[in-house]
Formats: C-alpha cells, structure tokens, sequence
C-alpha cells in the first residue's frame, strides 16, 4: 500500500485538486462577493500547490518562483477585488451577486 | 497693297458699320439715326466714284485688273482631301468698277429717298440698317475673287432681302412674300453650290482665276458634261437670285417689301447679283450651258412680258417687267453678248430704280394707292416726278436716244448672231422671242405712263373697301402733290443716267461707247477642253487614240496660229463621217472671220481664240444694223399699239380682254406658275411632308413606345428579383440575425456566477472532449 505510506506527487495533485474543486464552488454557488473571493483565493492556492508540487518532483525552481509569484499576484488581486467589492456596495447597498445584473443590459 | 484695295475694303465696310451702329442704336439716335444711313453711304459713294474715275475716266484702260488675297481658313492636311485652305480676296477690274459705283450710287439715292418715303414708319432706323446690310452684301458679291466668298454674300442678299421684303412683317401677306423669295431662292442656291462643290473637287481651288486657269490647260479629267453641269448648277443660283424661269415666282411678291426696297432689288442689289455672278463665270460656261442660259434667258423675258400687260398694280407691271429685262440680260450673255448683258444690267438699274422710285413717288402721294385703275391725270400734279418716269419709261421700252435702247439692241444683235452661227431653226426662236418682247414692254409701259399719268383722275371710281377703317379712304379725294425734293433729287440723277449721251456718243451704237470698251468679252476658257460643240466632244470619245492625240497639239496651236489651226480643224471634221450640221454652221462663220478679220480688229474689242466664240462675236457684229432696224419697228408697233389703245381708244381694252379672256386669264393670272406650283411643288412637300409626318409618328415613335415598353417591362422584372429575391436575401438575413439574437440574449443574464458556470462547463466539455480523443 505505498499510496499509503509513502507521500507522492500524485498525494499533492489530489490536494489541490479538491482545493481548487471547493474554491470553484465556492465561485459559483455563493452568493456573497467576499466569499466569491475567498474561492478565488482557494483556487490560486490550489494551482500554488500545483506548482510546488511539481516543482519538487521535477527538480527545478521554477515552481517555486512562479507560487511566489502567484501569492504575490493573489496579494494584489485581493486588495482590488476588496476595492470592487466595497464599490459595488456602495452602487447597489448589497454584496450579493445573484442581485447584481446591471450587466445584462 | 494697291491703294485701290484698301479702298475697295473702305467701300465695303462702310455700309456694314451702317448697319451695325443703326441696328443697335437707332432708337437712341435722334431722327432714328437715318443721317448715319445716308451719311455713310454718301462717303462710300464718293469713294467708289473716285475709284470709278481713276478707273474709267483716267485709266480707261481694258486690261485693268487687281487683286489680292488672303488664307482665310487653313484646315492643312485633311486626310483624303489633302492641304485645303480658303482664301478670302478682292479681285477688282473694270466691271467690279463700275458695279462699285452703281450700287453705291442707287443704294445712297434709296437712302436718300427713304428719308421721305418712309418718314414716320414705327422702325424708321431699322430700315436704314438693313438698307445697310443689303448694300454690304452686295458690294460683296461684287468685289469677290472666289466663289466660297461670293456664295458667303450671296446667302447675305439673300438674308437682307428676307428683312427688307419682310419689313411689314406685320401684314401677312408680307410675311408670306419673304418666306416665299427666301425659299425660293434657297432652291437656287443648293444649285449653285452643287456647282461650286463640282468644280472644288477637280481643282481644290474656289478662285475664279485659278479655275479658268485650270480649264484652259485642260485638267478638267471628267467628262465635259460635268463642266456643262457645274455651269447649269451655277446658272440656277442666278436663276434663283435674278427670277429668272421658273424660279421668278418670288419677285413680284416681293413688292410687298417698300417701294424704295424694291427700287434697291430690283435695280442695284439682289437681281443684278445673278447676272453679275454669270458674268464672272462665263469663261468656264460651255456651248451646252450657254444654250440652256439663254433659252431661259428668253423665255423669261418672254414670259414677264405677257404677264406685265394685264397687271394692275403699279409695282407689279414693274416686277415683271424687270423679270423681263432680267431676262434679256441673261438671254444676252448666254448668246455669249456678254457686255451688251452687262451693259444692259448698268443701264436697267439705273431707269429701272428711276421707275420704282417714281412708282413710291405716286404711291406715296396717292396715300398708299397703288392700282392704276385708280390713278390718272396726275401729270399737272406730279411734273418733276412726270417727267422722269417718262424718260426712264422711253428707255425701258428701248427708245432710241435712250440707254435702254443702246444695250437692249446690242443684246439682241447678239442674238440674232448666235441664232446664225447656230445655224437657225430653234435656235432663232430666241431673237425672235427677244423682239416680241421688246414690242410688249413698249405696250405695257405705254399703258402704265397713261394709266398712271393721263387721263381724267379715277381716284373716285375706286369701290369703298369695306375692311378699310381708314378715314381718309373713303372720302376717295386726296390732295395729290410733288413730292419733297429728298424724293425727287434721286429721280432726276437717275433719269438723267437714262439718257445715252452718258453712255456713248452714238445713240445708235453702245458698242463705240466707254463701257462695251471697258468692259470687253473674256475670252471662253473651255476653248482647249473642248472642240465647238459638244456632238463632236462625243464623236471624239468614240474614235481611235490617234484622233486624240492629233487634237492636242491643236489646241496648243490654237492660242497662237488661229489660221493654221482652223484649216487642222476642218481637216479633223472632214475625217468624221457623221459632220454634225451645228458645225458645218460654226465653220462657214469661222471662214466668214478669216476673210473680214483686219477690218474687223480696228473697232470691234478683243479677238477671240475660240472660234465659235470669234464667229458669235462677229456675226453680231454684222447684225447689228438689223437689230437696230427690227426693235425699232418693234418698239415703233408697240407705242402705237399702246396709242391706238389707250389714246385714241380705237380698241377698247376691256372689250378686247373679254373676246380674247382665256388669254387674258392666262397672263393676268401670270400663266398659272403660282397655281402649278401650288399643285406641284407645294402639295408635293406639304404631302411628302404628311407621309413623313405619319412615318414618324407611327414608325419612328412605335419603336420608340417598343422600345421604352420592353424597357419597362425589363424594368418590372428586375424591379421584382430586387424585391423578392435581393430584398428577400437581406431581409432573411436580418430575420435570422434578429430572432438568433432573440434567444441568445437569454444566455447573458448579466450575473457572474452564471458566467463561471458556462466556463466551468465549457472547460469540462472540452475536457471529456480531450480524454475522448485520447482513446484509441
């Protein structure tokens, strides 16, 4: 049972597949934008895995340099994110998406 | 440049600048500008009078000849034609002369006269201008070196007579007389230039010179019934222009014209063109052509003469009497009496303007009368103007002592030669016709001179004409006076031109006078083209080429050694089997010259290379006595028919017109030309005109409709693939477009999540896509 015993690359993908499962759920079924934003976070920190996984099977550092892009990225999307957030309740006084269609038209 | 030509260009031009400034600013001027009318033809009088005696007087001097040109249009190289340019020149001698002066002086005395005669007309300016085109296009006519330039004036007369004879254009008779003289002289004139188109396109030159040069050398390479067709076709525009048979019709119609205009027409202008344009082709007018010009010619004079007889209008005796004179001229130069033509056409103009200025005069103091039924008695009233239309009367009736007399004889001396050389028979019909007429115009203007003049006045007789409103008409008694000394000044200048002293000194004889010496027969330049005759011109196609060329060198002998030439001649006709009778004729004449030519040459003008033409020459010559004896018996019985008739009143005209009506008819009715034109001519056109019409409006404008109806039939059916099919196309389009959009803006809700879940679903269709693709 060496899937048990001994931690593998495919171990790491699992995680982070399920990871990214839980944060597209997240993306598409809340209705809240904050949590909409968590999800967000769920998914780069799953592809993070990803890389790092990869990264130590392969045996480069590209990996590496590219999670730490992609937490550095994950930084920045949140500060905007957050910004649009409170933007959008200041337009519409709500952060429920599902209420927010003004894009149809 | 000859100072004489830039004269000649002042003479010219003077009249046009007349016309120019009166036509723009008669009403601005006061008088309606007649004081420039008069003024400038006073000075361009003087100027051809100048010229005249420099010429005439001083020179006198036969040979007389100047000219100059100039390229007017230069076309160069026209492919098929080759380097064509027109010239524009004045070619002035004697005769150019002496016309110059004639029509600078009657046109100044119509001027003069006008001032009277026409005073108080609503286009009193008008009048004088077109007075002054009439002259410009005259002198033009006159001064013309080429044919391309004299036809250019031609239609200008033409033009200006249509304005003058028009000038009450008002009245609708006078509107018809101009249609009438401007179309029928057109029919002439198409003549004229097919005949001046025939002799362009053999010798690419429109210069008269230039042509006879041609001629004489003989490069006319068609056959010699084209020259005599050119001559013919020349012929009729003088036919048209002069009113000579048939073509006379407009003539008496244009009386409707004022009278001083029909002074100007009749005398000094428009029918002196026709004669003077003959007179300068005459070298090139063959034996055929010359026998055709005088026939007309005769008949002609003939004809206006019976018709003169019956006519009771003042003008139109006069009319026809100048058809007549014009006839004699014509009949003159086409029996080759080719001065005593001319000097007939100088000594007519003068007593003929005489006359019609003499008729305007009674007209104008009858208010406007002008049947002579009505006149009478009006001798005591009228002297100054009695007395010159008597002088001028005796010289149109060929009165000795009278110019008339002088160049009527010549013309007629001349005929009975020509009728001699041609050997008789019909040929004689033209003296003969040429005689009667001479005893008929004695007649008819004895019976004008005492209608007119003598008499008791009928002024009363006259029956009230009911559509005459005018007051002074039926009162029937006028106070008739002498006209005012603007009117009679022209009357005596001209009466006194009347009398022969002016012309030669021999009453009996024009030919020892200034003009038959100035103005002497041009040598024919047909005389190398062809041998006398034309029957033999076809005898000569039918012989051996050997026959030719024995002609040729005689012809080049002929210019100088004439008696040797003559004896090769008859040789050559004694060869031919057929000897025409017309020759024999001209060959006992041409021995007849030889026997008499020294003590001919001394007096009797030029001598003549042609023979024929030397043969004419000299057996009018020889009938000159004869002619002289037999127009005066003819004048004689003529005068004293007119006495017994008139006078005496043996004979009671009106009796004698009803014994003899269907005569009477006849040429009261001026022998039906008006009718048979009307039946002919003007039915023919007006039918022809009617089937042109119906084709036109059945046949032409059916394929027009056809056409425009499968056009619009077409129109129709693309009209309709552009609705259904075109339209039909982008309507679907736009259909499709507008419904697929329909549903597919259902897809985009505007919320993001539903957004995620497309992607979401997309990438996992894509995804089993992928892992379906990787299986075998």
């Amino acid at each position: 049972m060496d899937a048990f015993t001994h931690i593998g690359l495919t171990h790491y993908l699992v995680i982070s597949a399920m990871l990214f499962a839980f944060g597209l759920f997240a993306v598409v079924t809340r209705k809240n934008a904050i949590v909409i934003l968590m999800g967000v976070e769920l998914m780069l920190n799953a592809a993070n895995i990803n890389f790092l996984a990869f990264s130590k099977y392969n045996g480069g550092m590209e990996g590496v340099m590219f999670s730490l892009f992609v937490i550095v990225l994950a930084a920045a999307e949140a500060a905007i994110a957050l910004a649009i957030v409170i933007n959008i309740y200041k337009t519409f006084n709500t952060v429920d998406v599902s209420s927010i269609d003004s894009m149809k038209e | 440049m000859h100072s004489f030509i830039q004269l000649s260009i002042l003479v010219l031009l003077l009249p046009l600048l007349s016309f120019v400034l009166l036509i723009f600013f008669n009403r601005r001027l006061p008088r309606g500008g007649d004081f420039i009318g008069v003024g400038l033809l006073g000075a361009t009088f003087s100027i051809a009078a100048y010229m005249f005696w420099q010429v005439v007087v001083v020179a006198y001097d036969p040979a007389f000849r100047l000219a100059w040109d100039f390229t007017w249009i230069d076309f160069g190289n026209v492919p098929g034609v080759g380097p064509l340019e027109i010239k524009m020149g004045i070619m002035i001698d004697n005769l150019t002369v002496i016309m110059l002066a004639m029509v600078t002086l009657i046109s100044f005395l119509v001027h003069l006269y006008s001032t009277g005669y026409m005073h108080g007309e609503t286009y009193y300016g008008r009048f004088f201008a077109y007075l002054g085109i009439f002259t410009f296009s005259m002198l033009g006519i006159v001064l013309s070196d080429n044919l391309f330039s004299i036809y250019i004036f031609w239609e200008l007369v033409g033009l200006s007579s249509y304005l003058l004879i028009g000038f009450y254009f008002h009245k609708d008779s006078a509107a018809d007389a101009q249609k009438k003289a401007f179309l029928t002289n057109r029919i002439g004139d198409i003549g004229m230039w097919l005949g001046i188109l025939i002799l362009y396109s053999q010798f690419h030159t429109f210069g008269y010179e230039e042509i006879f040069e041609h001629i004489r050398v003989g490069e006319f390479h068609m056959s010699q019934a084209w020259l005599t067709a050119a001559g013919i076709l020349l012929f009729m525009g003088c036919v048209g222009k002069s009113a000579q048979f048939p073509l006379h019709v407009w003539l008496p119609d244009a009386m409707e014209g004022p009278t001083p205009v029909s002074a100007l027409i009749h005398a000094a202008t428009m029918v002196a063109a026709g004669v003077y344009f003959v007179g300068r082709i005459f070298p090139i007018l063959t034996p055929d052509a010359l026998m055709v010009i005088a026939f007309v010619g005769a008949v002609t004079a003939f004809m206006a003469a019976t018709i003169a007889i019956t006519q009771h209008d003042i003008k139109r005796v006069l009319a026809y009497s100048t058809v007549s004179q014009l006839g004699y001229m014509v009949l003159g130069l086409g029996v080759g009496a080719y001065s005593a033509g001319l000097f007939h056409l100088l000594t007519h103009a003068f007593f003929k303007a005489c006359l019609f200025l003499g008729s305007g005069a009674i007209i104008h103091a009858m208010h406007h009368e002008q049947d002579m039924r009505w006149m009478g008695g009006l001798w005591k009233k009228m002297p100054w103007t009695f007395a010159t239309f008597t002088i001028a009367t005796l010289a149109l009736a060929g009165l000795p002592l009278s110019s008339g007399f002088m160049s009527k004889d010549a013309i007629l001396a001349g005929a009975l030669g020509y009728a001699e050389v041609e050997g008789g028979g019909l040929f004689y019909l033209i003296p003969v016709l040429g005689f009667f007429s001479a005893m008929l115009t004695a007649f008819y203007m004895g019976r004008q001179v005492w209608l007119v003049f003598f008499g008791q006045s009928r002024t009363h007789l006259k029956p009230a004409d009911p559509h005459h409103h005018d007051d002074h008409a039926h009162d029937g008694h006028h106070e008739v006076h002498e006209v005012a000394w603007n009117m009679r000044l022209p009357l005596v200048i001209l009466a006194t031109l009347s009398v022969f002293a002016v012309y030669s000194p021999d009453p009996l004889d024009g030919a020892k006078g200034w003009f038959m010496h100035l103005v002497q027969t041009p040598q024919t330049a047909v005389t190398a083209a062809v041998a006398p005759g034309a029957p033999e011109e076809e005898q000569d196609v039918h012989h051996e080429p050997a026959n030719h060329a024995e002609t040729a060198p005689l012809h080049a002998e002929v210019s100088g050694l004439l008696a040797e030439a003559e004896v090769h001649t008859d040789a050559l006709h004694m060869s031919d089997a057929e000897h025409h009778a017309v020759d024999t004729g001209a060959d006992h004449a041409q021995h007849d010259v030889h026997g008499e030519h020294g003590a001919d040459d001394a007096h009797h003008g030029p001598t003549f290379d042609d023979p024929r033409q030397a043969a004419i020459a000299h057996a009018a010559h020889a009938n000159h006595d004869n002619a002289i004896t037999y127009s005066s018996i003819m004048v004689a019985s003529g005068i004293t028919l007119a006495l017994i008739v008139y006078v005496f009143g043996f004979i009671n005209p009106e009796k004698t017109a009803q014994r003899i009506r269907p005569l009477y008819l006849y040429s009261f009715n001026k022998w039906y030309w008006d009718e048979i034109y009307n039946a002919t001519v003007i039915k023919g056109s007006l039918l022809l005109a009617r089937i042109l019409s119906w084709f036109d409006s059945n046949i032409i404008d059916g394929i027009v409709n056809g056409v425009g109806a499968l056009v619009r039939r077409i129109g129709r059916m693309s009209g309709n693939i552009d609705r259904y099919i075109v339209d039909g196309a982008v309507n679907f389009t736009a259909f499709f477009v507008q419904s697929s959009g329909a549903i597919l803006k259902k897809v985009q809700t505007g919320k993001v999540q539903t957004y995620v879940a497309m992607v979401l679903l997309a990438v996992t269709a894509y995804v089993i896509y992928y892992i379906l693709q990787l299986q075998p």
